[in-house]
């Protein structure tokens, strides 16, 4: 019966609408997110269009890197998505509460699965879409590419998602049959770490390092050919990075890969179907089986009336005993590995450049980078605390506990470990980089006042727009408050960063000449810590206090 | 000594308002020392906004709740020191065990280790809960989870309780256990008030009712004075419930099914 599709998607159309158009408005919020979505668009087609340009300059090499790093990042994304369609799906498919009212309808499990594939996709791969588009336009504009590139980038991009989110799917359905019941909401865990081996090896196989180093090829012609190779032709991504890669060379289409990212997303979509046709029952069944009855805790701490301690604990607990939450840490231990490895194997000694100053340079950049990935952490983990609290929230509301209090014992849950994880990766990538002196305490100053405000940031905004319907932590990602986070986490980081250019530049570059500091410098490098210190605890504070009134008010 | 001066709970011209609609409109009521309170009223009344609101999980549009004499909206974390609050659906922290989350309710409220000790295991063991007691709360069942979040409150002792339909989900020995301990707890001076839809509950356990309608009190006092009101005498709280809330047409609406009723039977 396919006319009971478009009413299986009807609460989610609905639902988007009430979000961004409440009463059929056009609200400030939405208004706002439009406004700042379209500048980080144009701030991404800049800095991506500025990068392009400068390999694009080189020669011939610098072409062909640039394409290699486009095939790279179409690889990349892609696998990104598989994994994040597989966990979505696990939650979707098998753990959402409204299984019990839609699948107790006279609905099949076909039509189910045509429900969850396009809320899923939507759900995992509209930050892909609008933020890969500006880039690959930027390749585009300096490739000076044909009229077919902007149907053809369209084209990759929703064959790319499709592809992934119905491949992602088919599989978690096939896999949730294979564990036994009592394991089954575990397998985002197992997920988790094939996804960060996989992450890992595929990094080794790339030899991104070698990109740079033609040294390692006996001849160069070896090298050449080594990175002027398309991508592997059975990954569905690199279908795309080729097909547009030789669009942007010699504006030739192959017609063959269009037709191959055309049909695939159908063949995979009607495969998913039949798989959940065959196996959806048998493991929605098993995944209601898999509760922890089974399991006995013993509690080593005793009781001690202290709120603060409980809350940490409580915390503690929610997260560990969750495997979908702490499963997620081995893909972190697998990203903080490649991004000091990356600093392991920088060609310093081949830039043009004195390697102390671009050392120094790099270390300045580190503190953004790290700051990047504090932020995209605490959108996974800190933003959606508050909301994940779930119903059980009137528990902390009816006690005689400040909400202020309560925020705060969250705010140092949360920033001991993200304080850990920002130290480990300045003071090892500075210790690759051999930085000594000023930079290394200024990266670690700065890059801690950022940890601290962007962990801040996304309690607050988490506080702001925290929905206690959400069924799980990683769905709260999607919401209008994540975003705003995210942008203004962004701003903030560019804000202190493009601020910090010129003071530290002078400080580092009296430094390393060996000269004294000028008293004026130094009041320059001091002034501008001190604004971002002030900047940072008004930001946090306007944005906690909002956050606190909000969840007062009920 | 007024009723003020020993009332647990004081609720003056109390209103909350959702846009231009007016859930609860100038309610005002007083609770003494030891009283069982139940708050009447059909769905959508606004008997769980008024609930919130006393909970302190809502900001009142207007008037004012005192709690002991506490101003709840200058001194909220002091009234909810006070005051237990049992909530309608049982959403709890399901990666906690239950002896953790009876642990972490009684950090938030400072509850004292020896208090502690000698009451959750009481409770416990009268919910039947004991063998639970370090499995994680995913897997209890509804009437369990109920059970829990009564047992937390009750341990905490509080002299202040607000409960909010207290039988949903639970099975006649555990209905049985809390009405006795509602009845205990209120003998020895607790304030309980209680919304229930369930007549009977509200019959057998209070001592004053109150009927709020469209989200203004219709009619307060005990069951003599509701008679009263409703001008029937010798009726059962049910019946004076439809006649003070203006459900008239439910009477057509049964005389018409037990019309349909006989029809069937008579064409079978």
């Amino acid at each position: 019966m396919p006319g009971k599709r478009p009413v299986l998607l009807a609460p989610f159309r609905h639902g988007v609408k009430n979000r961004f158009f409440p009463g059929n408005s056009l609200p400030f919020r939405t208004l706002a997110a439009l406004a700042i979505g379209i500048l980080v668009c144009l701030a991404l087609y800049r800095i991506g269009f500025r990068v392009v340009t400068y390999f694009h300059n080189q020669n011939e090499l610098g072409i062909i890197l640039s394409l290699k790093i486009f095939q790279m990042a179409w690889v990349t994304v892609f696998a990104m998505l598989v994994f994040s369609c597989m966990v979505s799906a696990v939650s979707t498919l098998f753990l959402s509460q409204d299984n019990e009212i839609v699948f107790a309808a006279p609905i099949t499990p076909r039509e189910l699965f045509f429900m969850r594939y396009i809320t899923t996709t939507i759900y995992t791969s509209w930050m892909m879409v609008i933020f890969s588009l500006p880039i690959f336009s930027a390749y585009g504009s300096v490739f000076k590419a044909g009229p077919l590139y902007l149907p053809l980038t369209l084209l990759a991009v929703f064959s790319t998602a499709t592809i992934a989110s119905a491949f992602g799917m088919t599989v978690t359905v096939g896999l949730v049959n294979l564990f036994p019941a009592r394991r089954t909401k575990d397998i985002i865990l197992y997920l988790s770490i094939c996804f960060g081996i996989f992450i890992y090896v595929m990094f080794r196989l790339l030899k991104p390092e070698d990109l740079v180093n033609p040294d390692k090829y006996s001849h160069f012609l070896d090298y050449l050919s080594s990175i002027s190779n398309p991508a592997a032709p059975y990954v569905p991504a690199a279908w795309a990075a080729n097909l547009l890669s030789l669009y942007l060379l010699d504006r030739q289409v192959d017609w063959l890969l269009v037709g191959l990212m055309a049909i695939t997303p159908l063949a995979l979509f009607f495969i998913g179907e039949w798989t959940m046709d065959r196996w959806f029952f048998s493991g929605y069944s098993k995944s209601q089986e898999s509760f922890g009855g089974h399991r006995r805790f013993h509690h080593l701490f005793r009781y001690r009336p202290r709120a603060w301690l409980w809350v940490f604990r409580k915390e503690a607990k929610l997260f560990l005993r969750d495997s979908a939450e702490w499963s997620q840490l081995f893909m972190i231990a697998a990203l903080i590995v490649i991004y000091l490895y990356n600093f392991k194997v920088l060609p310093l000694d081949r830039s043009p450049i004195k390697e102390e100053y671009i050392a120094n340079l790099i270390a300045f950049l580190n503190i953004g980078l790290t700051g990047f990935v504090v932020a995209s952490l605490s959108a996974r983990f800190v933003y959606p605390s508050m909301g994940g609290e779930g119903g059980a929230f009137y528990v902390v509301q009816a006690a005689p506990i400040s909400m202020g209090r309560y925020l705060l014992a969250k705010f140092f849950f949360y920033a001991i470990p993200f304080t850990a994880l920002a130290l480990i990766l300045l003071v090892f990538s500075n210790h690759l980089l051999k930085i000594e002196g000023p930079m290394w305490w200024i990266s670690l100053v700065i890059g801690l006042v950022i940890t601290w405000t962007l962990v801040g940031l996304a309690l607050g905004f988490g506080s702001l727009y925290a929905d206690f319907k959400v069924e799980n932590r990683a769905a709260a990602l999607g919401g209008i408050g994540a975003i705003l986070f995210l942008f203004t986490a962004v701003g903030f980081e560019l804000m202190i960063i493009v601020a910090g250019g010129i003071p530290v530049y002078r400080l580092v570059v009296k430094n390393l000449a060996g000269e004294a500091v000028r008293t004026g410098d130094l009041l320059m490098l001091v002034t501008w810590i001190g604004a971002s210190i002030l900047l940072s605890v008004g930001v946090v504070l306007f944005l906690l206090k909002k956050g606190i009134r909000r969840l007062e008010e009920g | 000594m007024s009723p003020q001066a020993t009332a647990m709970i004081e609720v003056e011209r109390l209103s909350k308002h959702f846009g231009s609609f007016a859930a609860v409109d100038d309610v005002s009521l007083a609770i003494r020392r030891g009283e069982i309170f139940g708050f009447l009223g059909p769905n959508g009344a606004g008997k769980t906004t008024t609930i919130k609101m006393l909970a302190g999980l809502l900001k009142p549009s207007g008037g004012r709740i005192r709690i002991k004499g506490i101003d709840l909206a200058a001194s909220p974390v002091a009234c909810k020191q006070i005051t237990g609050f049992i909530p309608d659906r049982p959403y709890l922290y399901e990666k906690l065990t239950g002896i953790e989350y009876l642990q972490f309710i009684a950090s938030l409220y400072h509850l004292p280790l020896d208090r502690f000790e000698a009451n959750s295991e009481q409770l416990l063991a009268l919910f039947g809960l004991t063998e639970w007691r370090n499995h994680l709360i995913e897997s209890y069942s509804h009437g369990m989870r109920q059970k829990l979040i009564m047992a937390s409150v009750f341990m905490l002792e509080p002299p202040v309780i607000i409960v909010d339909e207290p039988m949903v989900g639970l099975d006649p020995k555990s209905a049985r256990i809390v009405k006795e301990l509602f009845k205990s707890r209120a003998r020895s001076g607790t304030a309980i008030f209680l919304s229930t839809h369930s007549l009977e509950i509200a019959e057998e356990l209070c001592d004053r009712i109150a009927i709020i309608l469209n989200g203004r009190i219709r009619v307060i006092g005990d069951l003599a004075a509701l008679r009263q009101e409703a001008r029937l005498e010798h009726s059962d709280l049910e019946e004076i419930f439809l006649e003070l809330t203006g459900a008239y047409e439910v009477r057509e609406v049964i005389a018409a099914l037990k019309g349909m009723q006989s029809h069937d039977e008579e064409e079978a």
